[in-house]
């Protein structure tokens, strides 16, 4: 009966697999799939860490506003950057500017999953970047313009591989933008899935 | 070897902010590989004393210190309108002062910085007036003055100023090629890097593909504007105010 019942607290464990995940809080941390023409990358979110980007983010992924976006400032040994452009490097509408979530205690890890803005603290829209390096100058330090860095809002938990090989794609300027890949690298579909 | 960057004239002032913004991304993004960060003058719309710093500035004052925190050498060159910048501003913000004109080399080229209003030799009212107020015993005594008196002194100049380049046909507020020519001959220098007339141009002097350039920096109106240079050459560029880390 007690091996009964151990493997029956072993079994929700399993069926509960984000219970040890930053996001969780009683409900599993949500997952979104990036298709792109060079792999696929999988992110989990941090809902507990940053709730208000984690909705922003999937209200764009929701509306489809992903597809058919680039990776349209990559540079190795930094991060990669993409949301808000399509392959003619034309900028997509966004929503309204979200508050910068930004915490000391979740930091610009190599893998995590950041908001882009302007130097303005809170002006982050759709673009998104994903840190190659841990980036220590990117995390919030201060309330200040100039302290309150970079709103972590998750991780990658499958194809870094990918994000890497991004990393790595031939790049030059084009317009008004340097870092861009010469040859586009299109998230084609940006889905939620279920662990 | 990183790409060294340059750029002029960006007269910030607090009725500006978005220009601010523009560079405050700049400083924060792509600054931070630059091999070095060069300013050649009126980074300010006006200057009156270390001691007189509008709070408008201080975000990007402390973005300059950050950056040269960060390890990126950050160089000065005064303007016709902030020359009053001294060795005060540049401590605390890790600058380092640059005489106009000044001889470098980046990338294997002799290169003359200049912010570029000597050079505009044929409005000799102005080059009277530059005497003047970069007489130095004069600028000490202004600078002794009470803070309310510099600020009126400082307006009545500005409104001055703005008068005059109205009545000015724009020729004489130009480059004079043979003093930007007589300029490189002096220093054995292959190009002249200048601000100041807010014409982006890159000027070739000789006919030969290799010859020697004058490159004109521009102002940052309505866009950030500078130039990057590596092994390769010159590479205009324009700084939007857009996302990023």
């Amino acid at each position: 009966m007690r091996r009964l019942g151990m493997l029956s607290m072993l079994l929700m464990l399993l069926s509960h697999p984000a219970a040890a995940e930053p996001g969780a809080g009683g409900t599993a941390a949500p997952r979104v799939r990036l298709e792109t023409t060079m792999g696929t990358i999988d992110v989990l979110l941090y809902p507990d860490r940053a709730p208000e980007t984690v909705k922003n983010f999937l209200a764009y992924v929701d509306a489809g506003a992903y597809d058919g976006t680039v990776f349209h400032r990559v540079i190795p040994g930094f991060m990669i950057q993409g949301g808000g452009m399509d392959a003619q490097m034309s900028e997509r509408p966004t929503r309204a500017p979200i508050t910068n979530e930004a915490r000391a205690d979740t930091p610009n890890r190599a893998g995590t999953l950041a908001m882009a803005r302007t130097s303005a603290p809170h002006s982050a829209t759709a673009q998104f970047f994903i840190n190659l390096v841990d980036n220590g100058f990117l995390n919030h330090t201060a309330p200040s313009p100039q302290g309150f860095g970079y709103a972590v809002f998750g991780e990658v938990v499958s194809g870094m591989d990918v994000v890497n090989k991004i990393a790595q794609v031939p790049t030059g300027s084009r317009g008004m933008h340097q870092d861009v890949p010469k040859t586009a690298v299109v998230i084609t579909s940006a889905r939620r899935i279920t662990p | 070897m990183p790409a060294t960057l340059l750029f002029s004239d960006v007269h910030l002032s607090p009725a500006r902010p978005a220009i601010q913004d523009i560079l405050i991304d700049l400083l924060q993004g792509d600054a931070r590989r630059a091999a070095a960060v060069y300013i050649l003058g009126d980074l300010f719309e006006y200057w009156v004393g270390d001691d007189m710093v509008p709070p408008e500035f201080m975000p990007v004052l402390d973005a300059i210190r950050a950056l040269s925190a960060s390890g990126v050498p950050v160089f000065l060159q005064h303007g016709n309108r902030d020359f009053l910048i001294g060795a005060a501003l540049a401590r605390r913000c890790g600058l380092q002062l640059l005489p106009d004109p000044a001889l470098v080399t980046l990338h294997g080229r002799r290169v003359v910085l200049t912010h570029g209003d000597l050079l505009c030799t044929a409005d000799v009212a102005y080059q009277r007036y530059r005497r003047v107020v970069h007489n130095r015993p004069l600028q000490r005594l202004f600078l002794a003055l009470p803070r309310a008196a510099r600020s009126r002194i400082a307006a009545g100049l500005r409104a001055r100023t703005q008068q005059a380049v109205q009545g000015k046909p724009a020729a004489i507020m130009d480059v004079d090629p043979v003093a930007a020519t007589a300029l490189l001959d002096r220093f054995g220098a292959d190009w002249l890097i200048h601000g100041h007339t807010h014409r982006p141009a890159i000027h070739r002097l000789d006919s030969t593909d290799n010859g020697r350039l004058r490159i004109d920096l521009g102002d940052w109106h309505p866009e950030g504007r500078g130039l990057w240079i590596d092994e390769e050459g010159p590479h205009a560029a324009i700084f939007p105010a857009i996302p990023g880390p």
